[in-house]
């Protein structure tokens, strides 16, 4: 297997304009977030990016990719149908090859100092051959915002696991009863990254489900990913690495913090953050 | 394993593999052991017990060393040395810690040897420990059960891992938010599981733990049209940052802004919807005491400006119906908040077999979480039709695995049409007629009997438990063959057999005399009974023909009507019996979601809530409330639902206070009727209110010298009565010379929890195969001695004005049981008028008097009470008058003290004394110590000594508490409990009072300053009673007091009263007393119903038996 396709979505309602939004990256440089996608994206090797939209949306992000707009497709998700629809609005574009599936609402920052999160994920995909969806052990009061796994290691490997069950954004209740993996710390779960490396076959999964999907009953990929996993083997990749969810409240100002903490302005800061911090009244 | 441990021989019967050692009953080995060896098996199943990780193993151990300390240790101690009670154990006891309170117990017996007092602490610390390990257990299985554990650790709002549904959130074109409106059964037992579903057996015993339970749908005859899901509960979102809850039933309903509230049970009776939140997690219970705020947890929940409203209704299903109401309604809330927060998969619709599950794992949390528990089949509701529920053996995954055989939860298995036809239910539904009897019940002592009696394997009862579990088998394979007969034949045979055999208290003599009707006017048309739930007397069923069933119906009503007449006032009863028609429901738990015009909540809420609503200014109703008073005046005219709701909401708009007025002109009747002196009253409530009456002034000066009486003060009835005592005695019975004063006046409040009947006629026990009342077993007694004597002493009996009426008709239906001596009662002429209490006596009681500390929720729910309970006297006006409850329920009695006097006032005395002038000596007894008759030797050993009064004594045990014997500053006297100075010296006396005492006519009068031929002078003897009245103290209590309302609900209030004792005549000077010290069968008083068990078993209850004779 070998990953050289990746599919970012930005058609969401509330997220479309988070990638659009500039920060300043580890070189202290100016950058839209879209742009430190795509930059983490050349590094890992891939070299044909699909990007779902809104129908209207191209121009503004064509500048926010700058001179990499060339490089890219724009995909328009015409109806809203649910972010497993955007993904099968990509089913042409990734022509019957693996692909890496990546959120826009989030910013990934690698604790590897020699790979950054997509290397990661791409390169166990590859040795393994098989659909990885990276997961972070997050803890239950994030349930809302994420899907979650269950599963057991898989050939004893340390932070890789073969995927049981998905639940999208379960209750604690659920999650108990349900996606319980042992090794974790208490109240915690293999929640969803934000970053998967999947294979066609979910392309006719995520087919087969648009038939009854509407604006009201929108169509999820977690479950596509659940009905994957009974079809073939399916892993979960705890990385080496910390996803900020940028729509939050903070989100964007925390994604900053992340990246430019992870870069060379990071004692400037630091200084500064403390100033702030003496500064602050109560 | 020690070396005593190995030589038991009582261990192997807990830790043995195969069953026909494990099951062997304990009594069989204990009753041939002597004390040394009985005390070696104690020493080795104490070490046992600390060593055994294993719940079951240390349970049954605990059990067998009370056992051993209760019934046979006792009877064969050589030590006749009284011994005395520890205080040190004793107050450990009362915190609940129970093992310190072993752990000094143990001292003393090495320090001073076992005696019969110790014995009694060890059996109560034992006990109380044992099931200190059974709750705590089972608490901690609730807790770690998968999808409960997570609301354990969140305690901080911005963690809370729930949200609202957003569909729930979506406004409708009319300002509305939808709604969740759930519907759920509540269940029927129709095997009646021999209590199986106590949690603890069914974790110890998954075999034997089988209940065959039916959901059903429910209308109280004659007032309802038909059969519905009794249980309904509502959630949606409304647009203010509050919780609001509202019971319609209750007609209670709060709007909480503060996150501590949700945990203050006791605040309202909004108890179990607070209870239903924080178990569904919407407020998950690791936020008590965090001091968050609720606006926090609300915006997380439902988004900023939003709240929450819960609301209940039970439709008006009375409160003890046997049909585990308000577990299901508990489920039926914690169901619609799991729905709205998308614990539970569908808005509407059925729950899945998983998410039920939860509800009931979540159900048992809700209650433990309210001071309260069932059964665990009590959410059977929440499952459809017809199901077996069985114990579970523990398997690796569960967290009971390795500490008991079975799981806390069942397993439920749905029995479908294809095994009981739909025929079959029909016949069922055609055949038997559901009840509540009316009675007012406490079933917890009888939940302790089962787990006890299972423990030790008694022999008789667990040969009862093994014939209930073969008739289980013949109980469903009836129903499944469609034989409706044959269930009922089986269903009363385990009713008489088993059921009766595990425990004698589950039959009533209610109960009995409407199955003895039922049987005599449908002959072999009534085809059998069905008892519910603990105990009979509430919920039940009777079997009938389908032929006469809607006969049936309406005559067993008119016969349980007729008997709570005849029977009121000697069993207690809650409310009037009703009969309901029912339906098998087959969907259990299921909800629908009802948005727009259709998002309304059940009828009886808006007839509850509108009135309010109406009255304020409709600029400062919120949107959302407006558009729903709009929805409601437009399904007012076409809901069919809502047919009689505005006449409701008009009689609650102009509601009146007509009711009470006439209770208070009955209340001022009864008082110029029984002679209440309100002068005397008054100068007691102004005494009170400036704090010259009190609790803390009932007690002696913190300097006066309490001591032990010597061996010289008192005389041993076994050591001291000599032959001749004997033959005196039974030459003055013979001689007419004795008569018998039963005190009959009280209110029983201890024995019925305040429920207000006459204790004299409460038929507590079968004697001679038959329900006998406590004054008859008195009488029984009287004619015994009677007939032995050739001479019928004279029988008094003392009432009051709450029990004359009662005991004179129950006496004269009975014709005085056929007595042949003189019957007669004494009416007293002395009576209270209760008080509010005042804030310093009720913290006294609380905050300073030792209390037995309970289960860590029950306590945070006393606590919350009692704070709730002291804002009602503070705004009830302290010391005023307490006139709100039924006039007989403001009244008391105002001490044994003034029945004597009485027997002076009202001439009894003196027509007794001109009928038979032998008469010199009166045996004056409590109505609840049944083994006290007129012995020869105790007559002829008070002769002998010639003193004023006798009194009799027992040695002490755990549970005599309220004073004793005691030298006070040298002089030999009784003291009331509430009298001590300090609790600790209560602990320093050997014997109790048993208050049955020996009266020398003649010298009583004296002391009077009165002789024989005064007692027709009714101005002398009044002046002379108040002179002597003077030199008594007056003391003040606190008394609990039920106030009924709604359907079959009580509440319990407490309320100030004073009152003079007969015991406190030893302390005034110039009156000669004598104390003997007795047997204990002759002295133990009943006074909670909760020790007829052990009285029964202990041998006691044959004693009295002995002593009588029916006639």
């Amino acid at each position: 297997m070998k990953v050289s396709t990746a599919i970012i979505t930005a058609a969401g309602r509330t997220q479309r304009k988070l990638p659009l939004q500039t920060l300043t990256d580890r070189e202290g440089q100016a950058q839209t977030v879209l742009r430190l996608f795509l930059d983490e994206l050349r590094d890992a090797g891939i070299d044909k990016i699909g990007v779902i939209i809104r129908p209207g949306d191209r121009q503004v992000y064509e500048e926010a990719a700058g001179d990499l707009s060339e490089t890219l497709t724009f995909i328009e998700q015409t109806e809203p149908l649910g972010y497993g629809h955007a993904v099968h609005c990509a089913k042409e574009f990734t022509s019957g090859e693996a692909f890496l599936l990546m959120v826009s609402d989030h910013l990934f920052v690698s604790d590897d100092p020699e790979q950054n999160c997509a290397q990661q994920v791409i390169e166990v995909a590859e040795a393994q051959e098989s659909v990885i969806s990276a997961v972070q052990s997050t803890h239950e009061s994030k349930l809302p915002y994420f899907g979650a796994v269950a599963g057991k290691l898989f050939e004893g490997q340390p932070g890789l696991y073969e995927i049981e069950k998905v639940i999208e954004k379960p209750t604690p209740t659920v999650a108990e009863q349900e996606l319980m993996v042992p090794g974790l710390k208490l109240g915690h779960y293999l929640c969803f990254f934000g970053m998967h490396v999947l294979t066609p076959a979910i392309m006719d999964l995520l087919g087969q489900g648009l038939a009854t999907a509407s604006e009201q009953n929108p169509l999820q990929l977690s479950p596509a990913i659940a009905a994957l996993a009974n079809r073939e083997r399916c892993l979960a990749l705890e990385l080496k690495g910390r996803r900020y969810d940028l729509e939050r409240q903070f989100g964007l100002l925390m994604g900053q913090f992340a990246v430019a903490l992870d870069g060379k302005h990071r004692d400037e800061l630091l200084e500064g953050i403390i100033e702030l911090l003496a500064q602050a009244r109560r | 394993m020690t070396t005593a441990q190995q030589e038991s021989v009582l261990i192997p019967l807990i830790v043995a593999d195969d069953s026909e050692t494990r099951n062997t009953p304990l009594g069989k080995i204990c009753r041939d052991l002597s004390e040394s060896e009985l005390r070696k098996e104690c020493t080795a199943l104490d070490a046992f017990w600390r060593a055994s990780d294993n719940l079951y193993e240390r349970v049954r151990a605990l059990f067998f060393l009370y056992a051993i300390h209760r019934f046979y240790l006792p009877a064969v101690l050589s030590t006749k040395d009284p011994g005395l009670l520890s205080f040190e154990a004793f107050e450990k006891f009362l915190e609940r810690r129970f093992a310190q309170s072993i752990e000094i117990l143990l001292e003393e017996e090495r320090t001073s040897g076992l005696s019969d007092t110790l014995c009694s602490s060890f059996a109560q610390t034992y006990y109380q420990l044992g099931l200190q390990n059974l709750a705590d257990q089972v608490r901690r299985s609730v807790r770690t059960l998968r999808g409960n554990q997570w609301m354990f650790r969140t305690g901080q709002a911005h963690e809370h891992p729930l949200r609202v549904r957003k569909e729930l959130l979506e406004l409708s074109e009319t300002g509305t938010f939808p709604v969740i409106h759930e519907k759920t059964a509540v269940r029927m037992d129709l095997s009646h599981s021999s209590w199986s579903d106590i949690f603890f057996l069914g974790m110890d015993y998954p075999e034997g733990a089988r209940v065959l339970n039916i959901s059903v749908d429910l209308a109280v005859r004659g007032r309802d049209e038909t059969p519905r899901p009794p249980v309904e509960a509502c959630f949606r979102v409304i647009d203010r940052p509050v919780i609001r809850l509202v019971s319609v039933d209750l007609e209670a309903s709060a709007e909480i802004t503060d996150l501590a509230d949700m945990f203050h049970f006791a605040k309202d009776y909004l108890g179990l919807l607070k209870g239903a939140l924080i178990a569904a997690g919407v407020v998950p219970i690791a936020m008590e005491g965090s001091r968050q705020e609720l606006g926090d947890l609300l915006e997380r929940l439902v988004g900023p400006g939003r709240g929450i409203e819960l609301v209940s209704c039970v439709n008006n299903i009375p409160k003890g119906s046997r049909l585990a109401v308000s577990t299901n309604l508990l489920g039926g809330l914690i169901a619609a908040c799991m729905r709205a927060t998308g614990q539970a998969k569908s808005l509407s619709g059925p729950l899945q077999e998983s998410e039920r599950r939860i509800v009931a794992a979540r159900a048992i949390l809700g209650e433990w979480l309210g001071g309260s528990g069932g059964g665990w089949q009590d959410s059977g509701g929440v499952w459809p039709g017809i199901k077996v529920i069985e114990g579970s053996a523990a398997g690796e995954e569960d967290p009971e695995f390795g500490i008991s055989r079975g799981r806390l939860l069942p397993h439920h298995t749905l029995i479908g049409n294809d095994l009981v036809s739909g025929e079959t239910r029909q016949k069922l539904q055609d055949s038997l007629v559901l009840v509540h009897g009316g009675m007012a019940q406490n079933v917890g002592p009888i939940l302790e009997m089962v787990t006890e009696k299972y423990l030790l394997r008694s022999e008789s009862e667990w040969q009862g438990r093994r014939e209930s579990i073969a008739l289980f088998d013949q109980i469903v394979n009836a129903l499944k063959g469609g034989d409706i007969r044959l269930l009922a034949e089986l269903t009363t045979q385990h009713f008489f057999g088993p059921l009766q055999t595990i425990i004698p208290w589950a039959t009533t003599y209610f109960t009995e005399r409407v199955i003895d009707a039922a049987q005599e006017e449908f002959g072999d048309k009534f085809w059998g009974f069905l008892m519910l739930g603990g105990m009979s007397g509430g919920g039940m069923g009777f079997f009938f023909d389908p032929s006469v069933k809607e006969k049936a119906s309406d005559r067993v009503l008119e016969i349980m009507l007729e008997q709570k007449r005849q029977l009121q006032k000697s069993l207690p009863f809650a409310m009037d019996p009703v009969v309901y028609d029912f339906l098998v429901n087959e969907h259990g738990s299921a909800s629908k979601l009802k948005k727009g015009d259709e998002a309304m909540m059940p009828p009886g809420y808006y007839a509850m809530v509108m009135p309010e609503l109406i009255k304020r200014d409709s600029r400062t109703l919120s949107p959302g409330i407006k558009a729903e008073m709009d929805l409601f005046a437009r399904r007012r005219k076409t809901g069919k639902d809502f047919k009689g709701t505005t006449t409701k909401l008009l009689s609650n708009l102009f509601s009146s206070n007509g009711e009470s007025k006439e209770a208070e002109a009955g209340l001022d009747d009864l008082l110029d009727l029984h002679g209440f002196d309100p002068l005397q009253h008054q100068q007691i409530r102004e005494d009170m209110q400036q704090g010259l009456l009190g609790l803390s002034k009932n007690r002696l000066s913190l300097n006066s010298q309490i001591e032990d009486v010597r061996d010289d003060d008192v005389a041993m009835a076994e050591r001291d009565i000599t032959e001749s005592d004997i033959e005196a005695g039974k030459a003055a019975l013979t001689n007419g010379e004795v008569a018998v004063v039963t005190l009959a006046a009280g209110a029983a409040s201890r024995w019925t929890e305040g429920a207000g009947v006459v204790k004299a006629l409460h038929p507590f026990c079968k004697f001679a195969e038959s329900h006998r009342s406590f004054l008859e077993v008195h009488l029984s007694k009287t004619r015994r001695v009677g007939r032995e004597n050739g001479a019928w002493p004279a029988h008094l009996v003392t009432t009051s004005y709450m029990t004359h009426e009662p005991i004179s008709d129950y006496l004269d239906v009975r014709n005085g049981f056929g007595y042949e001596g003189k019957l007669s009662l004494s009416l007293g002429r002395s009576i209270g008028l209760r008080m509010i209490p005042m804030e310093r006596d009720l913290r006294f009681l609380w905050e300073e008097m030792p209390q037995q500390v309970l289960d860590e929720r029950a306590q945070k729910m006393r606590e919350s009470l009692r704070t709730a309970l002291i804002d009602w006297a503070k705004s009830q006006g302290e010391g005023s008058d307490y006139r709100d409850n039924l006039p007989l329920q403001c009244l008391h009695p105002v001490g044994h003290w003034f029945e004597v006097p009485n027997l002076l006032l009202n001439g009894t005395l003196a027509g007794l004394i001109a009928e038979n002038p032998n008469l010199k000596t009166l045996m004056l007894h409590n109505i609840d110590t049944l083994g006290a008759d007129l012995d020869a030797g105790l007559l002829g050993l008070h002769r002998r000594n010639g003193d004023c009064i006798t009194y009799e004594v027992i040695t002490r045990r755990l549970e005599d508490r309220g004073g004793g014997l005691a030298r006070i500053n040298g002089q030999t006297r009784l003291i009331e409990g509430l009298a001590m100075p300090r609790e600790s010296d209560e602990f320093k006396l050997s014997y109790y009072n048993t208050l049955t005492s020996w009266i020398d006519i003649d010298q009583l009068l004296a002391n009077f300053g009165l002789a024989r031929a005064d007692l027709g002078d009714m101005d002398k003897v009044s002046r002379a009673i108040r002179e002597f009245g003077v030199k008594l103290p007056t003391y003040i209590t606190i008394k609990e007091v039920k106030k009924r309302w709604g359907h079959g609900q009580e509440d319990v209030f407490p309320v100030a009263q004073f009152e003079k004792l007969w015991g406190d005549m030893t302390a005034v000077p110039g009156v000669n007393c004598g104390f003997v010290v007795v047997p204990r069968s002759r002295g133990q008083q009943l006074k909670e119903q909760a020790q007829l068990d052990g009285w029964l078993r202990d041998g006691s209850k044959a004693v009295v038996e002995e002593l009588c004779d029916f006639g």
